[in-house]
Order: C-alpha cells, then sequence, then structure tokens
C-alpha cells in the first residue's frame, strides 16, 4: 500500500489531486485491499453536478456495494471510460491509470488531509 | 452478536496463517478469501480447491425406524439409498416451507448420516427430536466431533490421492456421484463423499477434529489444490444454481416454487407439506418458480433487489453476483409463475436504477460434477 503525498484524502478513502480549480478523483490503495476484486464501477455522466458529501457513483466488489462520495463540490469534466472497461487498472495502478472522474470547483469546500493524517486513520480502522 | 460468541472452526489459526481476510458468517468467523475470489473461482474450475467447511452439521438418525421416520420428514425417497449412497432432500415445514435443505447419507444399515447448513443445525436438531413421535431412533448431534474439507475441482481426484493410502485412493476413484465411502487420514478414521457445492466434480470429507488443520496442510503440501474462501464457494454455487438457505429459500418457500421438484418423491408415501407441494405442482395452489437470469445491462443484481416486467412488481432476485465462468453477471430470481418464461426480458430494479435481465436455462455453469 502507498499513499503518494502529492494527493489529498478523505474519510471515505478516496484521493484528491488537485490543479487549481480542477480535481481527479480516485480510490486509495487502501480501499481497493478492503474491498477485494472489483467487479463493477458506476460513473456519473460529464456535465453532472454534485455536492461534497453526496454520492456520486458506487463501487462493487465480488461481496459488497460501496458509495462513491464526492469530495468537494463540483461538475464531472471527464470520465474514466478505459477503466470501466478494464477494472484490473484500479488496483495495477490506484494513483494514475485508476481515476475515476475528474472536476471542476468553485471553491475546495472538502475535508481533505494529508497522506500522513490518512494513514493515521486507516491505522485506527485496522 | 459479541466476539465472544463467535464461533471457530478447528482450521480458523491456519486461515490466519495462510493470511485469509476473515468474515462473519452465520455465526462463523470464517475465510471470505485467500488471494481473490475472482481467482480462487478460476482455480476450482480449471485445477482444485480445498474449504473449510467444517461449520456444516452433521445430524445422526439410527435405529429401527430410522428409514421410516426420515421417510415421513424429508421430501426425497430415502428407501432409494442402498448403504453408501447419498441423495439431495429437503426437511419441510407441514406448509411446505424449507426448514433446511441437507444431504442423507445411508452410512449403517439402520444409520442415516445428515449434513445439514451450519446456521440451521440447532434448530434442525430440535426438528428432529420434535417429530420423532413413537419412532424408535436415536438423534445425535454430532457436528462438533466432525470437522469437513471440501476438495473441488477438475483435479480433486488427483489431490485427495495424494493424501491417501493405496486401497482408498482406489475406492475413492470409484466412487459414484452423491456416495461416500469411509477413509482413513493420517491413521483416523473419515469419510470422503463424492459431493460439492461448485458444479465440478469433488469430494467433501469428514475428519475428525484433531487433524482438520493437519489434513488441510497436507493437502496443500501434496497437490495442486489452493486454498479457497466462501466469497468463491458462493460465486461457484452460484454459477452451478445451487440453492442457499437464507438467501434463496426459508420457511416461506416450497421446494416445487425453489425448483426442485425433482427430489420431491410423491409417490414414497406421506411426508409433511406433501399435500400443498402437490397442489402446488398440479398448478392448484399458487406458487412462484425461481428462475435464472443474466444481465444485459451494465451492473450486478443482489439479493432482495425487486423484478418487474414492464412496470409490473413480479418478484424478487433470491441471490445475485458476477459470474467469473459464465461472464457478465446474473443470478436467480423468485417470480410470479406465469411472469417470464425462458428467454423473456425482466427488469431488476439495482439501487434505483432499472437494469435488464434475460431469463435463461437452469443451471447458468453447466455441472461437471460426474
Amino acid at each position: 500500500m502507498s499513499f503518494p503525498k502529492e494527493l489529498k484524502y478523505t474519510r471515505e478513502h478516496e484521493w484528491v489531486r488537485l490543479e487549481n480549480s480542477t480535481a481527479a478523483i480516485g480510490i486509495t490503495s487502501y480501499a481497493l485491499e478492503q474491498l477485494g476484486d472489483v467487479v463493477h464501477l458506476d460513473l456519473p455522466k460529464v456535465g453532472e453536478s454534485f455536492k461534497a458529501g453526496s454520492t456520486f457513483g458506487s463501487i462493487e466488489s465480488t461481496k459488497t456495494v460501496s458509495d462513491l462520495y464526492m469530495p468537494i463540490t463540483g461538475k464531472v469534466t471527464e470520465v474514466n471510460a478505459a477503466l470501466v472497461k478494464k477494472l484490473e487498472g484500479l488496483s495495477d495502478d490506484p494513483y494514475v491509470a485508476g481515476w475515476l472522474i475528474k472536476i471542476s470547483f468553485a471553491s475546495n469546500d472538502g475535508e481533505l488531509m494529508a497522506a500522513a493524517d490518512y494513514q493515521k486513520l486507516i491505522a485506527e480502522e485496522e | 452478536m459479541t466476539t465472544a460468541e463467535i464461533k471457530k472452526t478447528p482450521l480458523h489459526a491456519l486461515h490466519k496463517q495462510l493470511k485469509a481476510k476473515m468474515v462473519n458468517f452465520g455465526g462463523w468467523d470464517m475465510p471470505v478469501q485467500y488471494e481473490s475470489v475472482l481467482a480462487e473461482h478460476k482455480y476450482v474450475r480449471e485445477h482444485c480447491g480445498i474449504f473449510d467447511v467444517s461449520h456444516m452439521g452433521e445430524l445422526i438418525v439410527e435405529g429401527k425406524d430410522a428409514l421410516a421416520y426420515l421417510q415421513g420428514i424429508t421430501i426425497n425417497d430415502v428407501a432409494r439409498l442402498e448403504l453408501g449412497n447419498g441423495q439431495y432432500s429437503a426437511l419441510p415445514t407441514e406448509d411446505a416451507g424449507f426448514v433446511d435443505d441437507l444431504i442423507i447419507y445411508r452410512v449403517g444399515a439402520q444409520r442415516y448420516l445428515l449434513c445439514v447448513n451450519a446456521s440451521n443445525i440447532e434448530k434442525d436438531f430440535e426438528w428432529l427430536k420434535k417429530n420423532q413421535g413413537a419412532h424408535k431412533v436415536t438423534l445425535t448431534n454430532e457436528s462438533t466431533l466432525w470437522s469437513q474439507l471440501a476438495v473441488q475441482g477438475p483435479e480433486s481426484e488427483e489431490a485427495l490421492k495424494a493424501i491417501l493410502g493405496p486401497e482408498d485412493q482406489k475406492r475413492i476413484a470409484e466412487l459414484p456421484y452423491t456416495n461416500i465411502t469411509e477413509a482413513s487420514f493420517q491413521g483416523k478414521k473419515g469419510f470422503v463423499a463424492r459431493t460439492g457445492y461448485t458444479g465440478e466434480k469433488g469430494y467433501e470429507i469428514y475428519i475428525p477434529n484433531t487433524i482438520a488443520s493437519s489434513v488441510f496442510s497436507e493437502l496443500l503440501e501434496k497437490s495442486n489444490a489452493k486454498p479457497i474462501g466462501l466469497g468463491a464457494r458462493d460465486t461457484l454455487r452460484l454459477e452451478a444454481c445451487y440453492l442457499l438457505y437464507g438467501n434463496d429459500m426459508d420457511e416461506t418457500v416450497s421446494p416445487i416454487e425453489a425448483g426442485i421438484a425433482w427430489a420431491v418423491r410423491f409417490e414414497k408415501g406421506d411426508f409433511l407439506g406433501k399435500a400443498k407441494m402437490e397442489a402446488q405442482k398440479a398448478g392448484t395452489a399458487p406458487a412462484r418458480k425461481m428462475v435464472a437470469f443474466k444481465l444485459e445491462d451494465e451492473g450486478i443484481a443482489r439479493h432482495g433487489m425487486d423484478v418487474y416486467v414492464g412496470d409490473r412488481k413480479v418478484g424478487v432476485v433470491t441471490s445475485g453476483s458476477v459470474l467469473p465462468t459464465v461472464e457478465g453477471a446474473g443470478g436467480m430470481a423468485l417470480i410470479e409463475k406465469d411472469a417470464a418464461a425462458l428467454g423473456d426480458k425482466i427488469s431488476i430494479d439495482v439501487r434505483g436504477k432499472r437494469k435488464l435481465a434475460k431469463v435463461v436455462k437452469r443451471p447458468l455453469y453447466s455441472a461437471k460434477v460426474k
């Protein structure tokens, strides 16, 4: 498991790569390990808007379905369609090829954590 | 359920050592996966896997009236069992629901071994006692004495032979499907049954708790077999359309509805729930039916999701998952009898979104058990 320092993290085990007023969003390697084999991803359409904390999709493993929560209020600008077709990409490369959606946002209203704080959080969960 | 009450099989420490991910399954702390559900599923279809199924129950019915007694409380015809034969059956309620489904083996002239679901052991045993009446039988719950391992897959015979002596090797090679025989494991007496819950050729072995871990380890060492968790056990059985108690059926579903009418032997005489089952089969009593389905839209249907034909709700998904060997997703659903036939389209409410599915033949994966 790795947690790149340049990314931000949420309590819902998502990572966020911030670049000016846009962000790429994915799932952490810890979450993927907990889920097991991912068999289905349900992602939103380009143009849809979501408030921080609301559900924007779901990720399904062989046994469970988990909602995906929007880290920052924003609008979907890109969806990783290639990943939906090739789900192995998620665990192979969760932080680069494994991005789910890209969004544009007006203000960063999310409760985001640094990598070290996120690692502390999951240490408590273990 | 508190952690203090959670039950463990004699293999628990070994699972931890093998780095299994553990889950609470009906009150038992069991391995859901060792590596990956999908990889384990594939390995069983192509090679061989070992499952700890020690949580399953073993009830013994023995005595002069054992046959007559069992005939009255089960659906299948126990009289057809010769020594060493086994059969799939069910314990029905008076109202034709399932108390449990089970396999009955004849292990002595007047002695039968009932292999029952883990979550139903106490309930079944009470049911057996309650329905004993004047029958001269002795009922014994031996569940805590036996560990059970399932060895499943096209290479299961070779795997099992690797840990057996020459005579036992010969005996299991000749063992017909659903039959049971004695065998010696590490010098201790056990049983081998040619049955399983995966849709592949396989065996279920009954061994004393004291050697459970060492037999499991010996199989891993001496054969091609890998440990398989309950996650893959569920996807394997679902592809083969084997019923799972508590998911596909319970006391509110009848064997006719659940699609095992082939195991209901009306000609054997009277048994609990017979009148209602006969009426359901004849179409004079209302009955739903179990169908298999494959999703045509993206997504996965799960237990409990509603099934529609057009805008009308016609039933519910009883089991649903990805289907790793068949590919895609699908499962089984209990629907109104005339709502949809083979090849018809149904739709399933997957978390608020309607997903199109097609009714297909059962099983979803053609079992290669024989």
